[in-house]
């Protein structure tokens, strides 16, 4: 099979984080499962549980791809994340006697894309430097990116909001992330 | 309470220690005084940023797919397309998702906010000796004792030396022993081969230790420090 490139991975995931792609997925699909079921017997030993990992890193995959951030970072980090989390679940599953998950309070990796006061200097850089990107969009394009991105709101309530199909939020928003993402990356090239 | 705003954290989990904690190798008792450090630490977390994406190519370069026989590939692939339509007609995630509250917890007429690690420890019992107070952390680890201890205003812990490995994150306040002076977010590893040192605390102060042997009382053995130890491990 192809590898899939860095950048076509992350438009993969975008396409399934704003139009719930399923072509885009079953290419996601296809490149990291074979992988994560290999870590699995490394990891767990069994055939079943290694299978297990796979279904339950890819469904977060699936389940969660909007809280992915294409600016920080590669989508292959991102699973690989998703799966030591769950790897680390099962594994504590098989030897106590109890049902809790920590692996998300110890790693939080879905942060919310939300603007908060926060004190770290890096996120208000970066928040800022995302509202500066975003005031640049045009008008129509920066509602739904506002709203959906960093509002978290769905794409049905803006939609009935705006008085608009939800297929036009989903365009505009494409759109403007992919506005976005040309930036960030020139940004990157100096 | 007052602290002096030129306090640094100078006492890190060893490279080594985060790299494994990345991995996801540690066990519970320890990925969580790592990620409570972490979340603490400015330095670490800038740290743990870099090595993820190292690690995580790293992880996926060995996941070679290895050769199979022909049945069991058939096998293989026909449970991945099960399950990936399994996947896309599930129904969607709608719940946005929030960061858990942290966990505020209180001793002695203190409160303290514990790091988004301890989240889900909410049911302490703490058991009182004086001005140390412990509450055990229910893991299931062998030999391996978890707990919150927290030292009122004053208090020392009397000198003594470890037959395994003790590690102390300091979570709130300070304190300070033969080695010197810490503050919140100092992750401290000590071994058998360090020698006797007894912590105390002008201020009060609140940690997470984890220990694998107990205490072991270097001043005479008095029912006091018997008992103390029994608490402290």
């Amino acid at each position: 099979m192809n590898e899939i490139s860095i950048e076509q991975q992350k438009q993969l995931l975008v396409s399934v984080a704003t139009d719930r792609d399923k072509t885009a997925f079953a290419a996601i699909f296809s490149h990291f499962a074979p992988k994560i079921r290999s870590y699995g017997l490394k990891h767990l030993k069994q055939e079943a549980n290694a299978m297990e990992l796979v279904q339950e890193t890819m469904l977060t995959v699936w389940r969660k791809a909007h809280l992915f951030h294409p600016e920080k970072g590669a989508v292959s980090t991102w699973v690989y994340t998703i799966m030591r989390n769950q790897c680390f679940d099962i594994l504590r599953k098989r030897q106590a006697t109890k049902e809790d998950n920590y692996s998300d309070d110890i790693w939080p990796i879905f942060e919310q894309k939300l603007v908060t006061t926060s004190e770290d200097p890096s996120n208000e850089q970066l928040n800022g430097e995302l509202v500066t990107l975003i005031a640049t969009l045009p008008k129509n394009q920066q509602v739904v990116v506002k709203e959906i991105y960093l509002n978290q709101r769905s794409h049905q309530e803006l939609a009935d909001q705006l008085g608009l199909p939800v297929g036009t939020v989903k365009s505009r928003l494409r759109l403007g992330l992919q506005k976005l993402r040309l930036h960030l990356e020139n940004d990157d090239a100096y | 309470m007052p602290t002096n705003n030129i306090s640094f954290i100078k006492h890190h989990p060893s490279k080594q220690l985060l790299e494994q904690h990345i991995e996801g190798k540690l066990p519970l008792s320890m990925a969580l005084a790592v990620a409570a450090h972490i979340e603490l630490c400015p330095h670490c977390q800038q740290l743990e940023a870099q090595l993820t994406p190292q690690i995580a190519n790293a992880s996926w370069a060995q996941s070679k797919v290895a050769q199979r026989d022909l049945e069991q590939d058939i096998n293989v692939d026909a449970c991945f397309s099960a399950m990936l339509s399994d996947i896309t007609e599930s129904s969607d995630d709608n719940t946005s998702y929030h960061e858990s509250e942290p966990l505020a917890i209180e001793c002695k007429g203190m409160t303290y906010t514990l790091p988004r690690a301890f989240t889900k420890f909410h049911q302490l019992n703490w058991r009182n000796l004086g001005k140390i107070s412990r509450a055990r952390l229910p893991f299931e680890e062998a030999e391996v004792r978890s707990s919150l201890l927290h030292i009122g205003k004053g208090g020392t812990i009397p000198t003594h030396t470890h037959k395994g490995y003790e590690l102390t994150l300091l979570l709130a306040g300070d304190f300070e022993d033969e080695n010197g002076h810490y503050v919140a977010g100092d992750f401290i590893l000590l071994d058998e081969s360090h020698s006797g040192h007894s912590p105390k605390t002008s201020e009060g102060c609140l940690c997470y230790t984890v220990s694998n042997a107990p205490l072991h009382f270097t001043q005479g053995v008095s029912q006091l420090f018997n008992s103390i130890g029994k608490v402290i491990y």
